[in-house]
């Protein structure tokens, strides 16, 4: 391909100002010298122009009041949702918390001193590990199902 | 204000600075959407769907890239959804082979009087409109992002999530479309 040829390419590019500054310096210095070439670049700066001064259509004042109404509404929505998935969390690392001190607690009062540090576990003990575990398992399986009814029914809104 | 401290004051839930940002971008927006997808209509469904997903996302949004990119990437994927739904073909990028390089969809659109041509009161810039709205999706979206919102290359590249290089052939090849279907259309008009 001649330069004649390369620069053509170029110049719908130069025309919207997307060269780099090399190119740009390639079609100036060849423009400088073909007139072919100067007045095809005049033709794409013309509708570059064109393109510029295209006007901008305008959005209904309405249309653009609902959009912000509606917005606010989400926004609200979702700093709610935020907050509550915030408490949630809180409430559950509490609810935790509280479960793990317990354990210790049962076996202090139901053996005594002497039986909180026997490393080996009585039934009873074993019996109420077991059921705050299930209990525990239980709650989560039904924050999961929850948390897909939730998302199911936000998707439909 | 910059656009900055309104999307952080925005961030810490100052609803004000959000009429602010749609005050700021409704023009633009609206413009682009309404060159994605032709009807004033859906243009407006989905200039109201870009502020609900602001809404949504706005906690999300990275402080380090353009603000306007974002946004306008965000109405992008609404309206590619959009149209992947009611015409898929409208988003093929014309063969290469096709003479004419278009694509059916954009070949049917053709045919049928333009909408937003109306609108327009200046006779060449309706023209200019009208052969802009003959154009495949992927080339009108280019140019109106280069030379209607003026934006950088590297931003429009932030918004098509296309490098660079990409960015620059889309823009040549819609160019060159667009001037062969002024000259089909209004064969010796000056354009200036």
């Amino acid at each position: 391909m001649s330069e004649h040829d390369e620069v053509r390419e170029l110049l719908s590019l130069a025309a919207a100002g997307a060269l780099d500054s090399s190119e740009e310096e390639r079609v100036t210095r060849h423009i400088r010298s073909c007139a072919l070439c100067s007045s095809a670049l005049d033709d794409w700066r013309l509708i570059a122009g064109g393109l510029r001064r295209l006007p901008t259509p305008q959005p209904s004042r309405g249309m653009v009041e609902r959009a912000r109404a509606m917005a606010e509404i989400r926004f609200g929505e979702e700093a709610e949702r935020r907050w509550n998935r915030n408490v949630m969390i809180f409430l559950v690392a509490f609810a935790w918390v509280l479960t793990l001190l317990s354990w210790p607690l049962v076996r202090l009062v139901s053996d005594g001193l002497q039986g909180l540090l026997d490393p080996r576990f009585n039934q009873a003990w074993i019996g109420f590990a077991g059921l705050t575990t299930l209990g525990w398992l239980g709650g989560g399986v039904a924050a999961v199902l929850l948390s897909i009814r939730q998302r199911r029914e936000r998707r439909l809104a | 204000m910059g656009v900055e401290s309104e999307v952080a004051r925005l961030r810490r839930g100052d609803l004000d600075a959000l009429a602010e940002l749609i005050a700021r971008y409704q023009n633009r927006l609206y413009r682009y959407l309404l060159r994605l997808v032709r009807q004033p209509a859906e243009a407006e469904d989905l200039f109201q769907q870009t502020w609900l997903r602001l809404a949504e996302r706005i906690r999300h949004y990275d402080s380090n890239r353009s603000f306007e990119a974002w946004l306008f990437t965000l109405a992008r994927n609404l309206a590619i959804d959009h149209l992947r739904r009611i015409r898929p073909d409208s988003l093929d990028e014309p063969i290469s082979g096709d003479p004419q390089g278009e694509t059916a969809a954009a070949r049917l659109a053709s045919s049928a009087p333009s909408v937003t041509e109306g609108i327009f009161e200046q006779e060449r810039s309706g023209r200019l409109a009208g052969a802009l709205e003959t154009l495949p999706v992927v080339y009108r979206e280019v140019l109106t992002l280069r030379f209607e919102e003026e934006m950088k290359l590297e931003e429009i590249a932030q918004v098509l999530g296309a490098p660079l290089s990409t960015v620059k052939s889309r823009l040549r090849r819609s160019l060159d479309q667009l001037r062969d279907c002024l000259e089909m259309r209004y064969p010796g008009e000056n354009w200036q």
